[in-house]
C-alpha cells in the first residue's frame, strides 16, 4: 500500500515546482559561496591554514538556513496540493489508512531533502576543486557537512509537517518556519534543547554526533506525535 | 474605496492576522532578550541603548521583515483564492484597480502597525533590561518608519505573486529565495545599497549615514524603493488587470 502511495505521491508533485526547489536550495548555498569567494578570494584564503575546513564552514553558515527555510516551503507545498482542490477527502476516502497518508508524505519530503544534501555535497566539492583549495579533498567532512545537517533537521520537518497538514490557513506554518530561520540564524544564543539549532551542528559537548542523533530521536517522536493527530482529527 | 477598504479588513479579520501581526513584537523581544549585550561594547560610552539596537534590528530587518511582509500579502488573498473567490470580489461593481490598491494598502497598514509593536518591543526589553540611559527616541523612529518605507517595493512584489499563486508556498519560495542573497549582498559597499531586499536592514540600521533624514542617502532611497515600488507595483497592477479569474 505504501509503495502506492509513494508513486501517486510523486505523481502529485511532478510539475509543481519541488523538484525544482529541491535542485536550487543547495546551488542556491553554494552560489552564495561563489559570490563569497568570486569577490574576495585573497582574502578568504588568508584567513586559515586549512582552506578546504574554512571554506565548508562558509558553506555550512548558509546550510541551516536554508534548510529550516526549505522545510518550510516544501511541507506547505505538500500540503497545498491537498488543500487547494479539498483532495483530502478524497484521498482519505481510498481504501488507504490516514496513519500511511501521512507516512507517505513523510517520506516523499524526506527523500527530497536527501536528494538535497546530496547535491550540496556534490556541488561542495565541484566548487571546492574548481578554487583549488587543496589536493587531499576531505571527502568525510564533505559528507559530514551535508548529511549531519540533514538528519538533524528531521525534527523540524516532522513539526513542519503536522502543522502544515493540520492547519487550514498555511499562513500558520509558514510564520512558523521564519520564526525557524530565524532562531536557526541565532543558533549561537540559543539552548541546546531547541531544535532549530540542531542543524548548525552546535552544541555545548561540540559533538556534532549527539545533534545528528538527538534529530533522528526526537524526528522520530515528533512524527509520530504529528500523525497520531493528524489521524485523530476529521477531515474538513 | 472605503467601503472596499472595509470588504478587505472584515476578511482579514477572520484571517489570524492579528497572532501574526504579534510575531514581530515577539521576534523582538526574543532578540532583544536573548542576545549576550555585556560582552560587547561594554565599556563603550555610548547610550545603552543603541547596543540593543543594533542587534535586534541586525536580524529583524535582514530575515523577519522581508519574509513576514510576504505572508501579510498571502493571507490577504487567502479569501479569493477559496473556491471562487475572485468571481465573487469582481463580481461586485468595483474595479479591479481599486481591489489591487486597497489590498496593497492593507498590508502596508499592516506592517506598520507591526513595526509600531515592534518599537514597543525595543523599548520593553530597555525597560526589563533596566537602561537609565534616555530613550533615543528620534533615531528609532527614523529606524522603524525607514524599515516601513523600505518594504514597499517588497510587499508590491509579494503581492503580486500572492495573486498568481494559489499556495502560500509559492511566493513565500520567490521571497526567500531573493531575501537570503541579501546576508551577503548587505555587507558589500558596492552592490548593497542596490539590492532591494537589502534595504530594510539597511533603512534600520542605526549605525548608517545620519546626515540624511533616513539612514540611506536620498538617491538610494528615491531609486532603488522607489525605482522598485514603481516597478514592481505597476507589474502588478497589470497583471491583474488582464487575469483571468
Amino acid at each position: 500500500m505504501i509503495g502506492k502511495l509513494l508513486t501517486s505521491d510523486f505523481l502529485k508533485i511532478k510539475r509543481k515546482g519541488l523538484w525544482f526547489l529541491t535542485a536550487l536550495g543547495p546551488i542556491g548555498v553554494v552560489a552564495m559561496q561563489m559570490v563569497n569567494y568570486g569577490l574576495r578570494k585573497d582574502y578568504l584564503l588568508e584567513q586559515s591554514e586549512d582552506d578546504w575546513g574554512y571554506y565548508l564552514l562558509n558553506v555550512h553558515s548558509f546550510t541551516p538556513l536554508a534548510i529550516v527555510l526549505g522545510i518550510a516551503i516544501l511541507t506547505s507545498f505538500m500540503a497545498s496540493i491537498e488543500n487547494e482542490t479539498n483532495a483530502w477527502k478524497q484521498l482519505i476516502a481510498l481504501p488507504v489508512s490516514k496513519l500511511t497518508v501521512y507516512l507517505s508524505k513523510f517520506t516523499v519530503l524526506a527523500i527530497l531533502l536527501f536528494m538535497s544534501s546530496t547535491i550540496l555535497m556534490l556541488m561542495t566539492m565541484a566548487y571546492g576543486v574548481f578554487l583549488d583549495l587543496g589536493d587531499s579533498i576531505p571527502y568525510a567532512e564533505l559528507a559530514k557537512f551535508a548529511y549531519y545537517p540533514y538528519f538533524a533537521s528531521l525534527p523540524i520537518l516532522a513539526l513542519q509537517l503536522w502543522i502544515a497538514s493540520v492547519c487550514q490557513n498555511q499562513g500558520i506554518p509558514i510564520t512558523v518556519g521564519i520564526f525557524g530561520v530565524i532562531f536557526a540564524y541565532s543558533s549561537y544564543v540559543l539552548p541546546d534543547w531547541m531544535i532549530w539549532k540542531w542543524p548548525s551542528l552546535m552544541n555545548h559537548w561540540d559533538e556534532p554526533v549527539i545533534n545528528v542523533m538527538l534529530g533522528v530521536g526526537i524526528g522520530i517522536l515528533l512524527y509520530i506525535i504529528g500523525m497520531i493527530d493528524f489521524a485523530r482529527r476529521d477531515v474538513k | 474605496m472605503g467601503s472596499i477598504l472595509s470588504a478587505e479588513w472584515y476578511k482579514l479579520r477572520k484571517s489570524k492576522v492579528v497572532p501574526i501581526i504579534f510575531a514581530g513584537p515577539m521576534i523582538g523581544l526574543f532578540i532583544g532578550l536573548s542576545m549576550n549585550s555585556n560582552n560587547i561594547l561594554s565599556d563603550a560610552e555610548i547610550n545603552e541603548w543603541y547596543i540593543s539596537l543594533i542587534s535586534m534590528n541586525l536580524l529583524y530587518a535582514l530575515l523577519f521583515l522581508p519574509l513576514i511582509s510576504g505572508v501579510f500579502a498571502s493571507l490577504i488573498c487567502r479569501y479569493e483564492h477559496q473556491s471562487g473567490g475572485w468571481k465573487q470580489l469582481l463580481a461586485l461593481p468595483v474595479t479591479r484597480g481599486k481591489v489591487f490598491v486597497a489590498k496593497y494598502a492593507l498590508i502596508m497598514l499592516l506592517v506598520l502597525v507591526m513595526q509600531i509593536l515592534y518599537l514597543c518591543s525595543i523599548y520593553a526589553v530597555g525597560l526589563l533590561k533596566g537602561y537609565s540611559d534616555p530613550f533615543p527616541m528620534e533615531i528609532v523612529w527614523k529606524s522603524i518608519f525607514g524599515g516601513w518605507l523600505a518594504t514597499l517595493p517588497l510587499v508590491a512584489l509579494q503581492l503580486w505573486l500572492s495573486i498568481m499563486f494559489k499556495s502560500f508556498a509559492a511566493p513565500f519560495a520567490v521571497n526567500v529565495v531573493f531575501t537570503l542573497p541579501s546576508i551577503l549582498a548587505v555587507n558589500s559597499a558596492r552592490f548593497g545599497p542596490y539590492y532591494p531586499w537589502g534595504q530594510p536592514f539597511l533603512m534600520m540600521n542605526i549605525g548608517g549615514n545620519t546626515g540624511d533624514v533616513f539612514f540611506v542617502p536620498w538617491e538610494q532611497l528615491l531609486t532603488v524603493v522607489g525605482g522598485g515600488f514603481v516597478l514592481f507595483f505597476l507589474g502588478g497592477y497589470l497583471y491583474f488587470q488582464r487575469k483571468a479569474v
